[in-house]
């Protein structure tokens, strides 16, 4: 059954074609609440909230934007409902590292001398930075850099100017960047310390 | 070609990583370990992440069932029902407030719920569809169903008095005079069912107050903190 | 003449007196409005149907709508451990109550809020304590409180209350109101809705609104008082069942064209039609009384 054929008989109630759009999506929306909050179990509540409100509402959908859009912003808004709720002291979304007003010289804090990120990115640890970023970055970072969309897609879903949604990538990556570096210097430390130890013990 | 400062480099990372390549950034790349090291570090975690897209999959099926359950629960979607299944279904446990609460139980808890409601489904469908149904074998399909919920959430309720909330003192008394107000409904919905097991009306208040119970237990477990 | 602990009056020159009278009240004047609140008040441009978000542990929350194409946020925390944070992504304003320490204390994390917005805004206010009103917007809303109360008129939209011991109050609304509590009341005056769900254990429910063609109304308790108020015009389809409490009924029932599946020897119940029937009316309640009853 063909998507627009399925919402519309959706619109009247056709379990079928319900169905057919649930096939059709949940996994980008199953994947983006994953993405989002990294605990299966909400995501898959969080999944079916978003398809609920998006059953409740489809007699409202007239085709002003493609369904899928109308789709993810419904479950943008319903998984950033859910962290907002959960956290209490949140950064704010301006938070980023600004350029130095100095003479243009490197930043100290942009990566130790000794330490590169290549190499030690992994789905693992940028996963765990990933989970550390504000609600509103997290958003525009898992639509884009994970699932693919254009910014113009991602302005459409997150009701924000395609300005905004480059800018607050390019935020969000850079915030990812300091929190991975400062995850290899605990690292580092971790690991001077372990060597120290061993060498102290052995004497 | 006049030469760009770091400073400026980083002031047009954002362009560059949409594809914007200037010559004078391209040459500042070139000699800047520092810059180029940032341009690296930005390009290989969206390489990363554009990775994981290949490993999404489906949700769970779960997922599926009870968003119908839900759908059907609240009239938004309609099936035409043989008459044949018509009857079976009008013996089974309406949903009420079971599915519309659904998503805000915590996951033992969410378990233990449908599987009450699986077990009670299959149980009422599985049995024989006469007028002449055995009360005794009605009673034990509901223990059978709400005996493992019951637990769990007995359970959670003894947990969460370890809880000391940090929220305001009329939000935690409400949280508890409404939760022994819940647990005294649901005593007296199990004594109702236990007398008049085929009632099915009195069934669904009973899986509604267990439902409201974990729903409790769910807020008073957000709005606190562990003290053990 | 008076004795003073510290300097006796008469050795003080006059000027000293006036410079402390004047002073003192200045002192005190500052270390009041610094340790008073703090009213903030923000400004956010909007497109149409913007998204408004609210999370708030104890407040009074009053929201109406206006003519401009903005969101004004005015906030009043109670203390200066706590603060209050509104920010906008795109069309969506999020305001947010946060403790700038661990140690507030339950008392001090309570913010008062005012604010104003476009009349097709959309709404979701989580608002543990205190109250919640809205009055005049359209915009679909998700209202969540445990002990507050939630007022809200001439609103439209797909209107979610949930409660735990809050009462919910309706006039004049208008869309689809789905409203679920424990022990809240719930009033439901002069409503034009098609579709009204609303379930609580041990509140009372008052419905007295429009039972417009086709509307479906669902209302359900375990214990206390179910209202409906009918007037000879109305045109409902009607089911009431209290498995242990009565059903009052004044209204002259045709009995229904449909079968049901509820077994009438379990309590008291109460089938029927009125006029053409055209709307549905459900109502349940496990041992509370029902009462279906003429408008005065």
């Amino acid at each position: 059954m063909p998507e627009a054929e399925a919402i519309r008989l959706a619109q009247q109630g056709d379990a079928a074609a319900f169905e057919r759009l649930y096939r059709l999506h949940n996994r980008r929306v199953y994947s983006l609440c994953l993405r989002m909050v990294s605990n299966t179990a909400e995501a898959e509540d969080l999944t079916q909230e978003a398809f609920l409100q998006l059953f409740r509402k489809i007699a409202t959908f007239r085709g002003e934007s493609a369904f899928s859009t109308w789709l993810h912003r419904l479950a943008v808004n319903v998984v950033l409902m859910k962290l907002r709720k959960k956290s209490g002291n949140e950064s704010s979304l301006e938070e980023l590292t600004e350029p130095d007003e100095d003479s243009g010289g490197p930043r100290r804090d942009f990566g130790g001398p000794d330490l590169r990120l290549s190499g030690s990115i992994d789905r693992v640890n940028l996963q765990r930075a990933v989970d550390q970023l504000p609600p509103g970055y997290k958003s525009v970072f898992v639509l884009h850099d994970v699932q693919g969309y254009e910014h113009n897609e991602i302005a459409e879903i997150m009701d924000c100017s395609i300005g905004n949604s480059k800018s607050q990538l390019h935020k969000a990556r850079m915030r990812l960047r300091e929190l991975l570096h400062e995850a290899l210097r605990a690292q580092a430390r971790e690991d001077r310390k372990a060597a120290s130890a061993d060498s102290g013990g052995k004497d | 070609m006049a030469t760009i400062t770091c400073r400026e480099v980083l002031a047009h990372l954002e362009p560059w990583m949409e594809g914007e390549r200037p010559l004078d950034l391209q040459a500042h790349l070139r000699t800047c370990a520092h810059c180029s090291s940032v341009v690296n570090d930005l390009e290989s975690i969206h390489t990363e992440a554009s990775s994981w897209s290949a490993a999404e999959q489906d949700a769970p099926e779960r997922v599926w069932t009870s968003l119908r359950a839900q759908l059907e629960q609240e009239g938004l979607i309609r099936d035409a029902i043989p008459a044949h299944e018509d009857a079976a279904k009008a013996q089974a446990p309406r949903a009420g407030w079971f599915s519309s609460l659904f998503p805000r139980l915590p996951r033992p808890v969410l378990a233990g719920a449908y599987l009450a409601a699986l077990v009670a489904v299959a149980f009422a469908l599985s049995g024989p569809v006469n007028k002449r149904v055995n009360e005794a074998r009605w009673l034990k399909g509901t223990q059978i169903s709400t005996s493992p919920l019951s637990a769990q959430l007995d359970f959670d309720e003894q947990n969460s008095n370890s809880y000391v909330t940090r929220a305001n003192p009329a939000v935690t008394a409400s949280l508890h005079q409404n939760l022994a107000l819940v647990d005294k409904y649901i005593a007296l919905c199990e004594k109702s069912v236990n007398e008049e097991p085929q009632n099915e009306v009195a069934r669904d208040y009973l899986y509604e107050a267990y439902q409201q119970k974990a729903d409790l237990l769910t807020q008073m477990t957000e709005r606190g903190e562990n003290v053990q | 003449m008076s004795s003073s602990h510290f300097v006796p009056a008469q050795w003080l020159p006059k000027t000293s007196w006036i410079t402390a009278g004047l002073l003192v009240p200045s002192l005190l004047l500052c270390s009041a409005v610094a340790a008073g609140p703090r009213r903030q008040e923000q400004h956010f441009k909007v497109a149409a149907h913007p998204v408004i978000t609210v999370h708030n542990p104890n407040g009074l929350i009053t929201v109406k709508a206006w003519t401009k194409s903005e969101v004004l946020v005015i906030s009043t925390p109670a203390s200066d451990r706590i603060e209050v944070d509104a920010e906008q992504m795109g069309n969506r304003v999020d305001v947010s109550t946060r403790e700038l320490s661990d140690s507030v204390a339950p008392d001090d994390m309570r913010a008062d809020f005012q604010i104003n917005v476009p009349e097709d805004a959309e709404l979701q206010i989580h608002n543990d304590a205190g109250n919640v009103s809205v009055a005049n917007v359209l915009g679909d809303m998700n209202v969540e409180t445990v002990a507050a109360g939630v007022d809200l008129e001439d609103a439209a939209g797909y209107l979610t209350v949930k409660t735990v011991g809050g009462s919910f109050t309706c006039v004049r609304c208008s869309g689809r109101v789905e409203a679920s509590s424990i022990s809240g009341n719930f009033r439901l005056l002069d409503l034009r809705s098609y579709h009204v769900w609303a379930q609580t254990s041990s509140g009372n429910i008052l419905f007295n609104g429009e039972f417009l063609p086709n509307g479906t109304y669902s209302l359900k308790n375990y214990s206390g008082v179910i209202e409906v108020r009918f007037s000879p015009g109305d045109s409902f389809d009607l089911s009431a069942t209290s498995l242990k409490g009565k059903v009052n009924n004044e209204a002259k029932l045709t009995p229904s064209a449909h079968q049901h599946h509820f077994m009438p020897k379990w309590g008291n119940a109460l089938f029927g039609t009125f006029n053409e029937g055209r709307a549905k009316i459900e109502m349940t309640s496990f041992d509370g009384t029902i009462n279906i009853l003429k408008r005065d």
